[in-house]
């Protein structure tokens, strides 16, 4: 489920971003500094779990940017937000192709929120993939609904 | 030969992003339109001619299958070439909308050659002479 997650990471921030992430062994740590945007995608069904994932805003900003071909400093909260958004529905969909899940599976509308550098938290390692992004951290997870 | 296009989805970022694709692919846009949801888009085209439309499939208050619904019972409009511009390709998804008449649908993400291709191909099959009409012309 990762591998293909993991897959489906590659395919959205090369073909929408020209990002190009690096996988992160545990242990190996990228600097980051807060406020962090979380976003995520319901995804309901016969088993019902959340595909999300988490960036600093400085990275947030970056992909928006490349994603609209704008400045950084042009972009506001709500449009990282929705680019996030936007980014979190693109992966959770393309897993779904990637998986041949059933029709049975529906997509929630996405969601985001920004979480100060404390509230971030800790995933179980088991949960989670961790990427180099233009020297920023990423991470995306995966959580029963 | 420039098209008119009408790009629908609920976010503007997306429409935005979309229409950012077309210019790069070098499509031909002559003007461009977009709505929020498939009301939105029912109200550009009462007063504009569109060419294509490239809807999203979630929206608030007229979802994609609805606008598709409305095109096809119109007879302007239910010829209007409409490609779905979707994060899914699961036929149990893409299915529903292409028996009610979507010509193509396109999965997000998606690469500005990709959309090209298929508008052009899309639009070239719609404008191109009945092969039967042009046989039977005698000069």
């Amino acid at each position: 489920m990762l591998a293909k997650l993991k897959a489906v990471t590659f395919e959205v921030l090369e073909t929408m971003y020209y990002l190009f992430p690096e996988t992160l062994e545990e242990g190996e740590v990228v600097p980051a500094r807060g406020p962090f945007l979380r976003s995520w995608v319901n995804i309901v069904g016969p088993q019902s779990f959340r595909i999300g994932l988490l960036v600093p805003q400085s990275l947030a900003r970056k992909m928006a940017a490349n994603f609209l071909g704008t400045n950084e400093e042009e972009l506001s909260q709500p449009e990282l937000e929705d680019i996030l958004k936007e980014t979190a529905n693109m992966m959770a969909g393309a897993f779904l192709s990637k998986m041949d899940a059933s029709g049975a599976f529906k997509l929630q509308t996405p969601e985001a929120q920004w979480l100060a550098a404390e509230e971030k938290g800790k995933r179980n390692p088991a949960n989670r993939i961790r990427f180099e992004v233009d020297e920023e951290l990423m991470e995306l997870f995966v959580e029963k609904g | 030969m420039a098209y008119n296009v009408l790009i629908v989805d609920d976010s503007a970022t997306m429409r935005a992003l979309i229409r950012k694709v077309l210019v790069i692919s070098g499509f031909d846009i002559g003007e461009y339109f977009e709505g929020a949801n498939g009301r939105e888009a029912l109200g550009v085209l009462e007063h504009n001619w569109v060419d294509i439309i490239l809807s999203d499939v979630h929206m608030p208050e007229m979802d994609g299958a609805a606008l598709v619904r409305s095109l096809k019972e119109h007879e302007m409009w239910r010829h209007i070439p409409v490609v779905l511009i979707t994060t899914e390709s699961r036929p149990e998804v893409i299915n529903p909308f292409l028996n009610l008449g979507v010509h193509d649908y396109i999965q997000k993400p998606f690469r500005p050659e990709t959309i090209k291709k298929k508008l052009t191909g899309i639009l070239g099959e719609a404008i191109a002479p009945d092969a039967s009409e042009t046989e039977s012309c005698d000069f």
